[in-house]
């Protein structure tokens, strides 16, 4: 099989391990304020954590690059917040919920499907290295991706998301991978300068999701030990994770 | 610098940390008491700089040694909590600006004095990784116990206290800073095996209490688009500052 194929398929491997990120929530049988508001603290941390590993990668290819991604990332969250927040209450439907929980379950599909785009490319730049590791990143990524997966879930299934579709749309969040994977891979000079800025973005947009919406609702129904528990562990044992990885 | 002993650098340092806090006066000695805007971008800035703090405790001190890390900064979450429920100031909100009576004021100080105290261990911590991030990370709390401060000012003025007062209470909250950043990076000097365990204990406690106390306060004074911007500006800064010092 021709290295292109190879970068593909092991990027849609790493897309479909998001997916498993649903299945801690198999065993959750009520939805309480209180686990509304935990699983947004988890979900807050992890993608604090994954913000803190992608700033860090960034900015081992450039510096000031990484934090002009970083502000266009924010720029381009309070777009689309504006954006959904403008369209009519009634017509904004996601998942058969209306209004409010529409707009949140869509802003961070949004946000984790564009991260991916940053995510694929680099993936694509580090296969470009050579294939000797790529089993090995793939399963490193395939694994980072899991967490996210959980963040998803933590949004959607609240809101009354079955399962499989949470899943369905994690995988979806992450397909970008594979996409951006190949032509990344076949034009590393390219994309790895577009790396440092891509990182940013994913960074900024994230982190800016945390604090303007998780941790708020997470604040919101449930107590702050609690929250401030569950978000600091998740962040620091992500970062801890992705090193280790 | 070279001339200096680490002790005595540690020492200066730190001091300098713990004293900017008297400046959290100024925005109130020349504009009056701030309004809960000023309050909640007050609290995000300081929530901002703590958490580029840990970011760069977290990816320069930590590289190789995850276990005792990742131990390490679970058991500063632990103390944190446990201090906090021990004192009875778990759910304490420190803007609380119409709450009255003196246990409120008793409390709001010794949170205060609690959370000072692991900032002088994140010094000490830091130096003990090199010097210049040392300096960094003093810098930056130094910078990151002015909007602290004044936070403490506008609560205490409320309850009747004069300024310089104030601002003298809220200074000698964070002197236990030096002792604790001097006593940790000598303790690291001593055993230096101990390193990744305070570090994680620290970035365990910084996060904790960045999201125990600094963003929910911030969040119930203002709104949380504007507080979003100032922890992600004030968080991009230190991240980018302490790079290029590590």
């Amino acid at each position: 099989m021709s290295g292109v194929w190879l970068v593909f398929l092991y990027a849609l491997l790493t897309a479909i391990a998001t997916g498993l990120g649903a299945l801690p929530f198999a065993f959750v049988r009520t939805i309480s304020g209180r686990f509304v508001a935990y699983a947004h603290a988890v979900a807050a941390g992890l993608m604090l954590g994954a913000s803190f590993g992608l700033v860090s990668e960034g900015t081992d290819y450039g510096r000031g690059e990484t934090l002009v991604g970083g502000l266009l990332g924010v720029v381009f969250i309070l777009a689309t917040q504006r954006f959904l927040g403008a369209q009519d209450e009634e017509k904004l439907v996601f998942e058969a919920t209306r209004g409010e929980g529409a707009r949140k379950m869509l802003l961070i599909l949004i946000v984790m499907t564009v991260h991916s785009f940053s995510e694929g490319i680099a993936v694509g730049v580090s296969f470009g290295g050579g294939m000797t590791l790529a089993a090995v990143i793939t399963i490193a990524i395939a694994i980072h991706n899991i967490p996210e997966g959980v963040a998803i879930t933590a949004v959607l299934k609240p809101e009354g998301v079955s399962l499989p579709r949470c899943a369905a749309w994690s995988i979806f969040s992450s397909l970008p991978q594979p996409l951006m994977a190949v032509p990344a891979f076949l034009f590393v000079e390219t994309f790895r300068a577009a790396l440092p800025y891509g990182l940013g973005f994913a960074a900024g947009a994230m982190v800016f999701m945390v604090l303007v919406e998780l941790l708020p609702e997470a604040y919101h129904q449930g107590k702050r030990a609690q929250v401030a528990t569950l978000a600091a562990a998740s962040a620091i044992g992500m970062v801890l994770f992705q090193q280790w990885l | 610098m070279t001339t200096l002993e680490p002790l005595a650098t540690v020492l200066l340092f730190s001091a300098l940390a713990s004293l900017t806090a008297v400046l959290g006066a100024v925005p109130q000695a020349l504009r009056g008491t701030p309004s809960h805007a000023m309050i909640g971008w007050a609290n995000a800035l300081a929530s901002g700089l703590m958490l580029g703090v840990a970011y760069t405790l977290l990816t320069e001190g930590l590289q190789n040694v995850l276990a005792a890390g990742g131990v390490g900064a679970l058991l500063g979450i632990g103390f944190v909590r446990g201090t906090h429920s021990l004192t009875g100031t778990g759910e304490l909100d420190l803007a609380e600006l119409d709450k009255a009576g003196p246990e409120y004021g008793y409390k709001a100080i010794l949170v205060d004095t609690l959370h000072a105290a692991h900032e002088g261990v994140a010094i000490g911590v830091a130096m003990a990784v090199s010097l210049p991030l040392g300096i960094a990370m003093a810098l930056t709390l130094a910078i990151h116990n002015i909007p602290e401060a004044m936070v403490l000012n506008t609560l205490l003025t409320e309850r009747g206290l004069r300024l310089p007062q104030s601002a003298a209470l809220a200074t000698a909250v964070n002197l236990n800073q030096v002792l604790l950043a001097v006593l940790s990076f000598a303790v690291i000097g001593l055993w230096p095996v101990l390193l990744p365990w305070v570090t994680g204990f620290t970035v365990g406690a910084l996060v904790y209490l960045t999201l125990v106390e600094l963003l929910p306060e911030s969040y119930r004074q203002t709104g949380k688009t504007s507080i979003a911007v100032v922890t992600l500006v004030a968080m991009g800064v230190v991240v980018l500052l302490a790079g290029v010092a590590g």
